[in-house]
């Protein structure tokens, strides 16, 4: 009962401060609000404390989530129990604490009409959100990823979920060992996933369309993802390769072995950039894991790897011919626009190889080569013209030369005939 | 041969090599190679008649690809055929009136806006104009 009051009484304070001070900034918070205020004289802030958070933006200050009575400067008064005042909240209290704002939909779309509002019964069904529900409270809450006086919009950079900032957000509790251990779980992640295609993609080129831990495991309703949605999680943006996988007879084979989809061969959190080096009968094939020598699987795998390294090698010949074409000043355009569209036919190659059909790989590439190899001739043809220019030149300026002796010499036998 | 006769002989020669290299570059003004123009700012695609609707084709406008639609309205859209992402060729889709780029499935609005996926940026679009039934696109870069 008391503790509804005390939820009854946050609502109706964050529609209060909400409507009432929606345009004050945290100087003006500082003169009107006292909870702010003798915070700020004593210089007991909460650390990490940000004057712009996303909340203070919009006029909720301390008392929409603390309680209490900010209009008065008696701290007996302000910080009582009648006025609410909760202090800090148990972490077990957090979720529902957050949501009862967070969750009401008609009180959100005031500020944000598309804003989400399942985020708490999303939590609950995370690990984070079953554990802390069985009394565990060492696992992540709201303010574990969203900070509890820190926090920003998604799209803000210096928010702790900005997209570049999430794999380092899960690795506060992710890498800590000690921690981790305590669920049989791993702290590596990060570790892995930093040097991992996505994870160099996002950290060191900075691409926020390359995925996070988010974009694999959920947001509020994390969880690692079962054998069965793999392909599903990866074929979310590797939707080709899924579709091509998934009516592939690899796997039937995969379900009837319970592997797990695209993770078998690229593996999870530290997935590499993929290469035709991964495909055949060589050593740092995939393949070779499963298949052996001659095998029917593994002659499929090297007449793939063939039908790439014969498309892969004309392509590799015609780019160098193509930037031999730019060194000597030559017409480019042509041959980079046919080498565009081969590379495009490349992308498709490879993407095909989720097929496991030599046939459709072939196809596709040979459409590709068709290009390449029209760029060679094109290419060749640049080359001859420059050569043709560059022997030209040759020939003109000697054609000059012997002009301009032979005048030289004949005006000079005409001037001794005459003398 | 005497020395005068010689003389002539090498005049003739320089004198036609000369005449040579003159003429040689002024043929192959009048007559050029076939090549494409490497800065075009406008380009005739074919007849609008001929254009279904809801299709696509791939045009090459000097070095870039250029996607140009033809909606279920018969509006005409033209956009830059390469994905803002990693640069892969998009394709329209019929089905879902959408342009998709097949790499990371990412998906831009007919008008080019990046919908989903890892596209950060929408497509580059291309003015469209229709002049005597013959559809033109042009660059919008200055």
């Amino acid at each position: 009962m008391k503790q509804k009051k005390i939820f009854q009484f946050i609502i109706a304070a964050c529609f209060i401060i909400f409507n009432t001070s929606a345009a004050q900034n945290f100087d003006d918070l500082k003169e009107d609000d006292n909870c702010v205020s003798c915070h700020s004289d004593m210089e007991i802030m909460p650390e990490g404390f940000l004057p712009d958070n996303i909340h203070m933006q919009k006029g909720l200050s301390c008392s929409g989530c603390h309680g209490g009575d900010p209009a008065t400067d008696d701290m007996e008064i302000s910080m009582s129990e009648d006025n609410g005042f909760i202090g800090v909240p148990d972490r077990a209290d957090i979720p529902g604490m957050c949501g009862k704002c967070h969750s009401n939909i008609e009180f959100m779309r005031t500020f944000r009409p598309q804003i989400q509002t399942d985020q708490v019964s999303q939590y609950f069904t995370s690990m984070h959100g079953i554990k802390l529900k069985e009394g565990d409270e060492n696992v992540a809450e709201c303010a574990s990823c969203h900070t509890a006086h820190s926090i920003l919009p998604a799209k803000d950079p210096r928010s702790t979920i900005y997209p570049v900032n999430i794999p380092e957000t899960c690795n506060k509790c992710h890498g800590d060992q000690e921690l981790m251990s305590n669920y049989n779980i791993e702290a590596t992640q990060y570790k892995e996933y930093s040097k991992s295609v996505h994870g160099i993609a996002l950290l060191e080129n900075k691409d926020a369309g390359a995925p996070a831990c988010n974009d694999c495991h959920g947001n509020h309703g994390a969880m690692p993802p079962e054998i069965t949605s793999i392909s599903h999680v990866c074929g979310t943006c590797h939707v080709n390769n899924m579709n091509l996988f998934e009516s592939s007879d690899m796997a039937k084979g995969f379900s009837q072995l319970d592997y797990h989809a695209c993770e078998q061969c690229h593996g999870y959190h530290n997935i590499q950039e993929p290469g035709d080096f991964m495909i055949g009968d060589n050593e740092e094939s995939v393949c070779t894991d499963c298949h052996f020598e001659d095998d029917e699987g593994m002659q499929v795998a090297v007449s793939i790897k063939n039908i790439l390294t014969d498309f892969v090698s004309v392509y590799d010949t015609a780019e160098a011919k193509l930037h031999t074409v730019q060194v000597k000043g030559m017409n480019d355009l042509e041959i980079e626009y046919l080498l565009k569209e081969a590379r495009q036919k490349l992308i498709e190659s490879r993407t095909a190889i989720h097929s496991f059909d030599p046939a459709k790989v072939k196809e596709i590439s040979k459409a590709g080569v068709e290009l390449t190899q029209k760029a060679i001739k094109d290419a060749d043809s640049e080359m001859d013209e420059y050569y043709t220019r560059r022997e030209g030149f040759i020939f003109a300026s000697v054609a000059l030369l012997v002009f301009g002796i032979a005048i030289f010499l004949r005006i000079r036998l005409i001037s001794k005939d005459k003398g | 041969m005497n020395r005068r006769k010689f003389i002539n002989g090498i005049m003739g020669i320089g004198g036609l090599g000369t005449l040579g290299a003159a003429v040689y570059p002024v043929l192959e003004y009048l007559v050029p190679p076939e090549s494409a123009e490497p800065n075009v700012s406008s380009l005739k695609i074919g007849k609008f008649s001929d254009f279904e609707m809801n299709s696509s084709k791939i045009v090459k406008f000097g070095r870039i690809p250029v996607i140009v639609v033809k909606d279920e309205k018969g509006m005409m859209h033209a956009l830059a055929a390469t994905c803002t992402h990693l640069d892969c060729i998009v394709q329209y889709r019929k089905d879902a009136k959408q342009i998709y780029c097949a790499c990371h499935n990412g998906v831009y609005d007919i008008k080019g806006r990046n919908l989903s996926g890892p596209p950060p940026k929408p497509l580059e679009q291309y003015a469209v104009k229709i002049i005597d039934d013959e559809i033109i696109i042009k660059s919008q870069k200055s």
